[in-house]
């Protein structure tokens, strides 16, 4: 029983600010302008669905979003991994990392778009330079830390500087990695919305923009209620990938404990 | 190589420079041969130097002075024909037991069905029969320890530097991993440098003990602690009993010095 109840309890919290957007939008208090109920935005989000629209929008984006943090990935791991190992490398890219994470790198939009135009390039490219800081840092972090005595036992075994890599730091920092990869998907997601909604066309920010220019709010906020879910299924996935792979790690034994 | 000296350490200092704190001499003018095949126990205080030795031979380390030859060669780095068994074990915690053990196989280029023999019979040798599949996080200290012990014999080293590798065993266990490695000394005979902390077994593993003085670790004493006879009832003879008696002396008034060097 109590089993049960902790099963549904997330839903609950999700369910009771639904409730309340539901009555607060029927109560009449506020104008179905400023907060359509959610009914009218489930039935909007069905009929996008079967008019296809959903489908274009949706795909659009997570493939923007997701190519954008695969580029992210192959060209973040590799570079934090020789930044923590080389000192030539990290010497160069230190100062560039460090005064490039905290940067709003979305004020940089205008210039990529004067540069690289409107297309799906300027908006890949938008979400690799935001997607990628999170991963050099965890990479960073995670590949410094690997126990010198596994590096050390990896060499006395005969394992080569490129086995060195590959199959040891790769695989021993990888639950930092991981970290850095599960804060880096969700970034590549807002990344995408908002360079969408900046520079318009189609995809789900790009839909929301031009139903608030027509000012269509039950279409605005079907686009609120489709990234919610979108980020949410995103992020669920890449616990679920987490697990999977370090399944040899302590964390996977007992992931309800402190 | 039997006879000739084939670890030479000659006049060895290590200091370690931390980023941070303070510099540590850690060894100071050790000098030391080892005979080809010949069974070494390193004895001495916690804190004088043991493992940092270990490092030193392996190659994982340089030494800031003096040098340290195997087969006539300076040491400049590691390799497979010095097989280390570490204190804390330092296994892949993302292989299995038998992918650990496999490990070093693989890099010797070993035919599959070699190396799944070999590594099988080295699990069985540790007592590991049964946790192949395990990953290091769920097994025991021990457990762990013998993993470990399991990898470096599988790839049959010319050299092994063991680092107090019964450290994490029960007695019972312990004296069967005792017999285990003896047995593999005297099939194929290596050269084997033992640290431990357990003075009966230096004497009687080893043909040599060497005990090490308090921080800044050198060589105190060597002494000769060969019977003959790797039968268990030698535990029980006069002989036995007064060598172990002999190094413990050697032993206590190191370890009493390095209690007085805590708070310099
Ligand atoms: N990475 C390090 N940085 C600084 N000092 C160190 C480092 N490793 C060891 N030392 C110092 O060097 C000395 C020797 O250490 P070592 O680990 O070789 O001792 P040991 O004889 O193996 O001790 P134990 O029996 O407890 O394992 C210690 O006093 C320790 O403080
Ligand atoms: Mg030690």
């Amino acid at each position: 029983m109590a089993r049960v109840i902790w099963r549904i309890a997330p839903w609950l919290s999700v369910m009771a600010v639904a409730a309340a957007w539901e009555l607060t939008a029927r109560s009449g208090v506020v104008t179905p302008f400023m907060l359509p109920s959610l009914s009218v935005v489930v039935a909007r989000i069905w009929s996008d669905a079967a008019s296809g629209e959903l489908v274009a929008n949706l795909g659009l984006t997570l493939y923007r979003a997701l190519a954008g943090f695969a580029i992210a990935s192959a060209v973040g791991i590799p570079l934090g991994i020789l930044i923590a190992r080389s000192r030539p490398v990290r010497w160069f890219f230190d100062p560039i990392v460090s005064v490039g994470f905290p940067m709003p790198k979305i004020a940089f939009l205008p210039i990529v778009t004067l540069w690289l135009g409107f297309h799906d390039v300027s908006k890949i490219t938008m979400i690799v330079f935001d997607a990628i800081f999170p991963i050099v840092t965890a990479t960073i972090a995670g590949t410094a830390a690997v126990d010198r005595e596994i590096l050390w036992s990896a060499r006395n075994l005969g394992a080569s500087d490129r086995d060195l890599l590959r199959e040891i730091i790769f695989p021993a920092a990888l639950p930092e990695i991981l970290t850095g990869l599960q804060v880096a998907l969700p970034i590549a997601l807002i990344v995408c919305i908002v360079a969408e909604m900046k520079m318009g066309g189609v995809g789900l920010g790009g839909a929301m923009i031009t139903a608030s220019r027509f000012a269509e709010s039950p279409g605005v906020f079907a686009g609120i209620v489709e990234i919610a879910i979108v980020g949410y299924v995103l992020v669920k996935v890449m616990a679920a990938a987490r697990r999977r792979l370090l399944l040899w790690h302590q964390e996977v034994l007992a992931p309800a404990t402190v | 190589m039997a006879g000739t000296s084939q670890i030479v350490i000659d006049q060895v200092s290590h200091t370690y420079r931390p980023p941070r704190g303070r510099e540590v001499l850690a060894l100071q003018d050790v000098s030391l041969e080892v005979r080809g095949q010949e069974f070494i126990a390193l004895l001495g205080p916690s804190g004088c130097g043991k493992s940092t030795l270990l490092y030193l031979v392996g190659g994982f380390l340089p030494a800031t002075l003096g040098t340290i030859r195997v087969d006539g060669k300076p040491v400049s780095g590691p390799g497979p024909d010095r097989g280390i068994v570490f204190q804390h074990f330092a296994l892949f915690p993302w292989k299995t037991v038998r992918a650990n053990v496999l490990y070093g196989l693989e890099k010797l280029g070993l035919p599959r069905a070699e190396r799944e023999r070999r590594a099988q019979a080295f699990i069985d040798l540790v007592g590991l029969h049964g946790f192949e599949e395990s990953y290091p996080s769920h097994l025991s200290g021990g457990m762990k320890q013998r993993a470990a012990i399991a990898r470096t014999l599988a790839i049959d080293p010319e050299i092994l530097l063991m680092d107090e590798p019964f450290g994490a065993l029960d007695a019972q266990t312990r004296s069967l991993m005792q017999s285990e490695l003896l047995g593999i000394w005297q099939r194929s005979p290596k050269t084997v440098i033992f640290v431990t902390h357990d003075v009966q077994e230096a004497v009687y593993l080893a043909e040599r003990v060497v005990v090490m003085s308090a921080r800044p670790g050198h060589v105190k004493a060597i002494v000769d602690t060969r019977f003959g006879c790797s039968d268990p009832s030698v535990f029980k003879s006069k002989a036995f009993v007064d060598k172990v008696d002999e190094i413990w002396g050697l032993v206590r008034d190191e370890a009493l010095k390095a209690q007085g060097n805590q708070s310099p």
